[in-house]
């Protein structure tokens, strides 16, 4: 296989061979990791994520089983057949979008691309070929682990169902087939939305677009995963309430490709599944041409674009945040977060989850009534929010904005660790704590009763101090000037621990408080017990800051810099 | 004073900087020298306090740097040797950044900053993002930020690197406006014309080595050569460069 695939590999241009490889490394933003990163291992762990989930569905399938009888297992799939199809779907679709999304900007050449290459003699479409397959490849790499267990088994269960062997592999080939169409068509409607704007626009605006769409997207792709009606039978797709999801949301369209593929769309369906085939047309088409005509302008229109751009008029004001260091560093995450485009994807893809959330509470709250008694619905977003948020924002501060400009921030240390600790803690408050306060707020108007509500607020401010002074254990850095180690650090492990034992945490959490904002003694000991962890938590805190030193992450030194021309051959004289 | 006593730094074994000691003093520009690789920026980083030194102790004012870090910073100003600057902040936000971290006050430093702007041909792009500035630009920024504190010690690795002709003349002349005030100026630079110009002493290293330290003139006198750059060719020139030319030439011919 490795020789076979050696020699298909080695009848490629070498240019295309040398640029698909450098491109491969970007597609993941390498100035977002650490020096000391393991690029290969960071993919491997991001896999076995995706892996470790397509296993969590298999699980959900045939655990119940496990108990039944064969008759009753048969029923149990027949039954549980179109809602795993739409959630492998759906989480294919999710998948997708988050990766085309954080690789935004992968597939077209930027101006470092066209500054370095133009002068070479690489053909352009070289490079567009090389750009599109790096990206491919790292997208078929996440579409694969998140569906291969999950395909080998649901097809031997649910394709067996009619008893043939030719039903499992119909059903193998029919779920490829529509995961690799349903990837495609996603990553190409999103290319083709990006190459358009850069068409239409100058350059400079095309690219501001951009980051607006990358933003617009992303919270698309969460909205839609969360938000989606499960349709437990196709009945579920005619329901009046589930028509705008089924008539514009394309997992829908799949849904119904997929079956009609295996043969078991309801003809009244098949103008569904028909969605899915004009999808693919167009999108495929929409992302060659579109794709080919950027590429042709594109390269030109970045080299004459001019160096120096003036900066937006109007007001440059600047307020005042606390103390001069707790204002330089809080104007520093804030420009950082807006600014940078890495910093902006991933604050987006926490603040996404927030928005998400908060939108389906509101979807929930909506319907007729007026007034809604404060229940476990409402308590226990509002912790999982506060979660993502200060956790998110806390994992951003480890994406660093430039190594390089560190040596600045180290010449003008000229306050005590804990001035920069304290300047950090408040940038968490303003940019976690205080927005999902804020949104918990809002959505608290249809609750009743409204001390219960006030209590709970209170309570959410001082959970949200305590996960901020957690979050705070350890960190003697600035934000965004060092990084955590992707590949070293076990993300499959810690990404799963964190989430399972947060949520159950906050499930009991909020039972806990449940009860207490009925009985006011209660209530004042839940707020008596947060007020003191939060103090421990900043007392143990502020003693560890007072004899910590900042850490600042640098580029190793380069030992060698001088070309040693000295040690050049001596010219041939035969 | 600045001083350096026998200083060392070593990378996983490897002598980046051995066994150097020189003086710079107030009133006077002090040169320093040394081909690509010779240690010039290890030093700087060591005087600066970015990089430890292995071995050796550097003193400001008879006092070790190490025993007050942050007051020696507070006295120091550095512009390094790359313009590495934060690329999403404009001019005017990245230089108020930096009054905010030194703790100048900010009405003072606002006037402070935009003065220094206009004097340096910036104040029209100072809202730009610094991603779009050129290296003259960066580099500019760089000494603005240098200097605003009124700093005591002047530490500049190539400050000179992308400047146009108009402001290497205003800094050559600002940088002895600066020594005349009393301030101690250490300069780096491979521009020996300019070093001749601007330097009343030298500090040569090559291999991480001292190989002078004295007044230009008295090493024109010692060495019976006539220029800075005959010396700096004598002490840590190895190749003769018409030489390595042609054997360059040959080879691209090859």
């Amino acid at each position: 296989m490795r020789k076979l695939f050696d020699h298909f590999a080695s009848r490629l241009p070498l240019e295309l061979r040398v640029l698909y490889g450098q491109f491969l490394l970007r597609v993941i933003d390498l100035e977002a990791l650490s020096i000391e990163a393991d690029v290969t291992g960071f993919l491997g762990q991001f896999a076995g994520v995706l892996i470790m989930i397509s296993f969590v569905f298999v699980g959900r399938l045939i655990y119940p089983t496990l108990f039944m009888d064969q008759a009753h297992t048969a029923l149990f799939l027949r039954e549980m057949t179109l809602q795993t199809e739409q959630s492998l779907i759906t989480m294919t679709f999710l998948v997708t979008g988050l990766i085309t999304v954080l690789s935004w900007d992968a597939t077209f050449p930027d101006r470092r691309d066209v500054m370095v290459i133009s002068p070479l003699p690489v053909r352009p479409y070289i490079i567009l070929v090389a750009k599109v397959s790096a990206s491919a490849a790292v997208l078929s790499l996440a579409v694969l682990s998140l569906n291969l267990p999950a395909s080998l088994v649901f097809s031997s269960l649910l394709g067996s169902l009619n008893g043939s062997v030719w039903g499992v592999v119909r059903f193998f080939c029919a779920y490829w087939f529509v995961i690799a169409a349903g990837s495609g068509f996603l990553y190409g409607s999103v290319l083709t939305i990006q190459a358009i704007t850069t068409l239409l626009f100058p350059r400079r605006i095309s690219l501001r677009i951009s980051a607006l769409l990358q933003l617009a997207a992303f919270a698309l792709f969460i909205s839609v995963y969360f938000l989606e009606p499960s349709t437990p039978a196709f009945a579920a797709l005619t329901l009046p309430q589930n028509q705008g999801f089924v008539l514009w949301s394309p997992p829908y369209w799949f849904l119904a490709l997929m079956n009609q593929l295996t043969g078991t769309l309801p003809p009244w369906l098949n103008w569904l599944a028909m969605r899915a085939w004009i999808g693919i047309g167009i999108s495929t088409t929409g992302a060659a041409l579109s794709l080919l005509l950027c590429y042709l302008q594109t390269m030109k229109r970045t080299v004459e674009e001019p160096d120096l751009v003036p900066g937006a008029g109007g007001s440059h004001w600047t307020p005042r945040i606390g103390n001069l260091l707790q204002t330089a560093l809080v104007l520093f995450s804030l420009r950082s977060l807006t600014r940078s485009r890495q910093h902006r994807v991933a604050f987006a893809f926490f603040a996404s989850i927030v928005f998400a959330i908060a939108l389906s509470m509101l979807h929930a709250e909506l319907p007729p009534r007026k007034t809604i008694p404060v229940s476990m619905d409402y308590l226990i977003p509002t912790f999982v929010m506060m979660g993502f948020a200060t956790y998110g924002l806390r994992s951003i501060f480890s994406l660093p904005i430039s190594l390089t400009a560190n040596w600045v921030l180290r010449t003008t240390q000229l306050r005590a660790p804990e001035k920069y600790f304290a300047a950090t803690r408040i940038t968490m408050f303003l940019f976690a704590v205080a927005p999902v306060w804020l949104v918990s707020a809002a959505l608290a108007i249809p609750f009743t009763p409204f001390n219960a509500v006030a209590g709970h607020l209170v309570v959410l401010a001082l959970f949200g101090s305590v996960l901020v002074e957690l979050c705070l254990i350890g960190l003697y850095k600035v934000p965004f000037t060092c990084s955590f180690l992707p590949g070293k650090l076990n993300i499959q492990i810690v990404f799963w621990g964190i989430l399972v034992v947060y949520l159950t945490v906050v499930v009991s959490f909020a039972e806990f408080e449940n009860r207490a904002l009925r009985n006011p003694n209660q209530l004042a000991i839940l707020v008596c017990a947060l007020v003191a962890a939060i103090a421990t938590l900043w007392a143990f805190n502020h003693s560890r800051a007072k004899s910590a030193e900042l850490y600042f992450e640098e580029l190793p030194e380069e030992l060698i810099t001088t070309l040693r021309l000295i040690s050049a051959p001596p010219p041939r004289t035969d | 004073m600045l001083e350096l006593r026998r200083v060392s730094k070593h990378f996983s074994s490897i002598p980046a900087v051995d066994d150097v000691s020189f003086s710079a003093r107030p009133g006077e520009v002090t040169g320093y020298l040394g081909p690509n690789g010779s240690g010039k920026s290890t030093t700087m980083k060591m005087i600066t306090g970015l990089i430890e030194m292995t071995l050796g102790e550097i003193r400001f004012e008879g006092k070790p740097i190490q025993d007050d870090l942050i007051a020696y910073k507070r006295r120091m100003g550095y512009v390094p040797e790359e313009p590495y600057l934060y690329n999403h902040l404009s001019g005017t936000e990245y230089l108020t950044m930096v009054s905010q971290l030194r703790n100048l006050p900010a009405r003072e430093s606002a006037d402070r900053i935009d003065g220094m702007l206009r004097l340096f041909s910036l104040r029209d792009d100072r809202h730009a993002s610094i991603s779009g500035y050129s290296k003259g630009m960066r580099q500019k920024i760089l000494l603005i930020a240098a200097l605003m504190h009124n700093p005591d010690l002047i530490l500049l690795d190539e400050p000179f690197s992308g400047l146009d002709v108009g402001s290497a003349l205003v800094l050559r002349s600002l940088i002895q406006e600066l020594a005349a005030r009393g301030k101690v100026v250490l300069f780096s630079s491979h521009e020996l014309d300019t070093v001749e110009r601007v330097c009343s002493h030298v500090v040569i290293l090559h291999r991480g080595k001292l190989v002078a330290d004295d007044s230009i003139e008295r090493l024109r006198s010692l060495m019976e050569l006539p220029t800075l750059e005959a010396i700096f060719s004598q002490l840590a020139v190895e190749q003769d460069s018409n030489s390595m030319a042609r054997q360059i030439a040959d080879l691209i011919h090859a």
